[in-house]
């Protein structure tokens, strides 16, 4: 049959040329017109831009965010870091010192650093940043626009290095609006952007950067972003720090979790954002030259976010918080953490983080508070906190795990957490009971007689950790006799999450700095001024809409405070004990990253033994870990 | 002839009539939805810093003018068919400001041109060897590659595919796993960018390629297997006809109708994208455009790729049904 034997000889030449082709395949594959040797490959969480050919960061959904963009080309007065720093958390970046303000926080004055160039060689000077906040606060539909126009009165530059802000009232965090956390109000280039007719609808491209890369060149895909290190990089405010090791970086969708860990594999994907704790166990396990912050187990980087248990409060079951405490000496946070982290969790009874600084700022100090913690059943007293928790699970992986599971005492705190709330179903009984729940065969009942029903919303496949906890949680309530589901929310997490529309929640409502013991980033939101009316929209983070007199009192006390204060300090450990008396919400744990860094191109990278920056690629303030990368070889 | 035009007019209203019910259901649904785009942009923006519910409500009624969100439902479903009318989808919510025409145009070609040939090397490997197992039935290699057709046929696409991803990603890394084209290779008609997209296409394609043909082939070689025992071809072996000849001009050429209608079908529906394909080898196409506006509740491009998408198969479908009382004698009007 000549038909055939056509069609085999085709495919046999198919196979032959795909073979010939092979051994360039792979160095071909990724970076191909760029030395590997001089090139930092990161992922891009936002995965594909749609419209990759915006840059105006300012604009709503004008481009992406993380493509290198806010990272590298970006610059604003402050940044401060989740973990230690290079020189301490906070870095005075654009500004050269930190912000003055006057006696009664209506007025806040910044000094600019001198010798800053934009990338096209123009000064930076204090116009850019009066262009900055008056462009947005004219256009409430950019970025920061509405938050500029709520809170400044005027804006003035007395000298090219001077810029004084006059606000409509006190407030003595105003800075934070310039302070890089993850991100913060980027500078524009006013000599750029008012040749643009309408702000708003310019792309912005090719971006004029503050920072020490410029851009290179872009996918019109959206797939990848290349920068390039600037000539001038010393005229940047990160040439402070010296000159950053990676000629070009490339920022890149680097697809789902399985593809991330077969690309790192394959080192074509130097910094892992995240991938699921199975994808970093596979990584620690088969690629030698892979790493997460810690060097052993549970490897990931906690996150200055605390996933908890979220009360909806305008509920009547959940307005008793003998029912919440019940509700928490219910779970078995073991459980938990090998439920969604398979164990590679860091714990905290506590509503903070337990995050670069925190666990030396609150979390050690309160210990022998919290064991001398009573609660009182109503039957009796008890003392729920147990200090060994974080040991206990040290102790349950160490047969699977081994010698990768630390043993000093210091390490296990500082890796699984400390102690955590002793399940206590007898002491949960008393609770429920003090509050008017009765029990009847194997189910609980509300004091209104009607079966005690809990839905735990759960976010679902896309964030899958935190899905396994709320379904673990939900789980150990039912095995209680509480009539608890979870409940599924998909893509419609974020609006029902708003809108109140939950029993409970898994997610989170604490947000912190990390490397700073500042509460206000979130506790500040937490006042009851902010707690929306059942059925309308709820503005971030209180999200369990929680409303506490007495926590108003801290919330003022801080905001009459300077942000450098220690009393601030003594308020949020005040916050603490009233969280730990009320449990508004339960706290979990800290949302771990799984960062995963591969050495074959590129080290120092920063890790828990050397916290100099936050890895997590997407955040701001990763750029500091370009001047301390150096070449392998 | 005249029958035949009064059969052009009606199946042309019944065309019209599929596109506007189509559209107008696509457009209920997206806006039912309990997704919010403004709440969606709303989260994502305050999602990293603290924002005070003055600020949310400025920034929300600022949104709803921006989207086009700010009239009454009835003001908004006519607005839309204003602009639909002229082919304007509005600009894409996650996009801002964006037009959806933009997406779309620069997406659909990495989809069609990805599912236009694996469509049809599938098509035509299928048929052919599909053809030539339903009538040479005893050789051992047709029958072979039956078995593994029928292996491949009712696997599940995304195991196919996760399968070669392992292969040629992993165990032997010799196939670039994502995208559309390789980094730093500027787009434009020159050897690298045409080479890089070629390699690229390869993986996906290949898993298009193994799935689709084995449904081509089975269906042909059944198609086959009954028509060798149709009398006509019994008469012709009998008189001595070339056998090749009984093949190409008997046999497949009657076989190959319903499987043009399949291709024509398969053709028009890839303006919806292959979305498992584009989704797993990261390819940059509608399909994955689609995926990501679901998820972000951006019913504006929703509704342009969807509305692509009904247009393209409803022509598919009236192409055929015109041509088919032209090209088959067995087919009328009436």
């Amino acid at each position: 049959m000549p038909i055939l034997r056509t069609i085999a000889c085709a495919a046999v030449a198919l196979l032959i040329g795909t073979t010939a082709y092979a051994p360039s395949a792979q160095s071909q594959d990724v970076v191909s017109s760029l030395p590997r040797k001089e090139t930092l490959i990161l992922e891009n969480p936002e995965g594909t831009i749609k419209n990759p050919g915006w840059f105006n960061i300012w604009a709503i959904n004008a481009g992406g965010q993380y493509t290198g963009l806010q990272q590298l080309a970006m610059d604003t007065l402050w940044y401060i870091d989740p973990e230690k720093g290079l020189d301490g958390p906070i870095d005075n970046s654009l500004a050269s010192e930190p912000p003055k303000y006057n006696a009664d926080f209506t007025e806040m004055t910044v000094k600019l650093r001198p010798g800053i160039f934009w990338s096209d060689g123009v000064e930076f000077t204090a116009d850019d940043v009066v262009y900055t906040v008056e462009t947005q606060m004219k256009n409430t539909g950019m970025r920061w626009g509405p938050l500029l126009s709520l809170n400044v009165e005027s804006v003035q530059a007395p000298d090219p290095q001077t810029v004084v802000f006059k606000l409509k009232r006190p407030n003595s965090r105003f800075h934070a609006l310039f302070t890089v956390r993850f991100n913060a109000i980027w500078i524009m280039p006013k000599h750029v952007f008012e040749q643009a007719p309408d702000p708003m609808r310019f792309d912005f491209n090719k971006p004029v950067s503050l920072g020490a890369y410029a851009l290179h060149s872009f996918d019109p895909q959206g797939k990848w972003f290349i920068w390039q290190r600037r000539d001038d990089w010393q005229r940047t405010t990160l040439g402070r720090f010296g000159e950053p090791g990676p000629k070009y970086a490339v920022y890149m969708d680097a697809g789902p979790p399985d593809k991330r860990v077969i690309a790192q594999m394959n080192h074509n994907l130097d910094v892992v954002h995240d991938v699921a704790p199975e994808g970093m166990f596979t990584l620690a396990k088969q690629s030698k030259s892979s790493r997460g912050w810690f060097k052993d187990f549970p490897y990931a980087h906690p996150d200055p976010t605390l996933p908890a248990l979220l009360f909806n409060h305008q509920r009547p079951e959940f307005q008793d918080r003998d029912v919440r405490w019940a509700l928490a000496l219910l779970i078995d946070i073991k459980a938990v953490s090998m439920a969604s982290y398979r164990g590679a969790a860091t714990i905290s009874a506590i509503g903070i983080p337990p995050t670069g600084t925190h666990p030396d700022d609150y979390h050690i100090p309160m210990q022998d508070w919290l064991k001398s913690f009573e609660l009182d059943t109503g039957k009796r007293k008890i003392k729920p906190y147990d200090p060994t928790i974080g040991k206990q699970i040290a102790d349950m992986l160490r047969p699977s795990m081994k010698e990768q599971i630390p043993t000093d005492q210091a390490s296990i705190d500082r890796s699984f957490g400390m102690g955590w709330w002793k399940p206590n179903p007898q002491a949960a009984q008393e609770l429920l009971q003090k509050a008017g729940y009765t029990k009847r065969g194997s189910s609980w009942y509300t004091p209104d007689g009607k079966p005690f029903s809990i839905r735990v919303m759960v976010e679902g496949e896309s964030r899958p950790v935190i899905t396994r906890a709320g379904t673990m949680i939900a789980q150990q309530w039912r095995q209680f006799g509480i009539d608890a589901k979870t409940d599924l929310a998909q893509g419609t997490m974020l609006d029902r999450r708003n809108a109140g529309d939950f029993d409970t929640l898994i997610s989170w409502s604490v947000e912190s700095y990390g490397g700073h013991p500042d509460l206000a980033y979130f506790l500040d939101s937490w006042h009851s001024d902010y707690v929306a009316a059942p059925g309308k929209m709820q503005a971030p983070r209180n999200y369990m809409r929680w409303a506490s007199p007495e926590l108003d009192g801290i919330i003022e006390k801080i905001r009459g405070v300077s942000f450098d204060d220690p009393r601030s300090i003594e308020l949020g450990r005040e916050y603490v004990k009233l969280a730990v008396r009320e449990m508004p919400i339960i706290p979990l744990m800290a949302y771990n990253v799984f960062v995963a860094m591969d050495d074959t191109y590129w080290t120092g990278y920063p890790t828990a033994e050397d916290p100099y920056a936050n890895p997590v690629p997407n955040w701001g303030n990763s750029r500091y870990m370009m001047v301390r990368l150096k070449p392998s070889e | 002839m005249r029958t035949y035009a009064a059969y052009l007019a009606k199946r042309l209203m019944q065309f019209a009539l599929v596109v506007f019910i189509g559209i107008n259901l696509t457009y209920l649904i997206s806006h039912s939805t309990p997704i919010d785009p403004v709440e969606q942009t709303i989260s994502a923006l305050t999602s990293f810093g603290n924002t005070s519910p003055e600020a949310i409500e400025t920034m929300r009624q600022s949104l709803r003018e921006l989207y086009g969100m700010s009239g009454t439902p009835l003001e908004q479903y006519l607005s839309f068919w204003s602009r639909i009318a002229v082919g304007d989808f509005g600009p894409s919510l996650s996009a801002f400001p964006t037009p959806v025409s933009e997406l779309i145009l620069r997406a659909l070609p990495w989809t069609i041109g990805l599912l236009v040939v694996a469509t049809l090397i599938a098509w035509l490997l299928g048929n052919l060897l599909g053809g030539l197992a339903g009538y040479y039935r005893r050789n051992r290699v047709l029958k072979a590659l039956g078995l593994v057709a029928m292996g491949l046929h009712p696997m599940p696409y995304y195991v196919v595919a996760f399968v070669l991803l392992v292969l040629f990603g992993f165990l032997w890394p010799v196939l670039p796993i994502s995208g559309g084209s390789g980094m730093a290779v500027q787009q434009g008609f020159s050897f690298a960018f045409a080479y890089s997209v070629f390699i690229h296409s390869l993986l996906p394609a290949l898993s298009l390629v193994l799935v689709g043909m084995g449904g081509w082939f089975l269906g042909m070689r059944a198609l086959v297997s009954n028509i060798v025992t149709e009398d006509y071809v019994v008469y012709a072996e009998l008189g001595g006809v070339d056998r090749h000849r009984i093949l190409t001009s008997y046999v497949m050429r009657n076989a190959l109708v319903p499987q043009v209608t399949g291709l024509a079908m398969s053709l028009g529906a890839i303006f919806t994208g292959a979305i498992i394909t584009e989704e797993v080898f990261g390819y940059p196409g509608i399909g994955s455009l689609l995926v990501d506006a679901v998820h972000a509740g951006d019913y504006s491009l929703v509704l342009g790729v969807t509305s692509v998408s009904i247009v393209a198969v409803s022509t598919a479908v009236l192409v055929i049904d015109l041509l088919y009382p032209l090209l088959d004698p067995r087919v009328q009007v009436e």
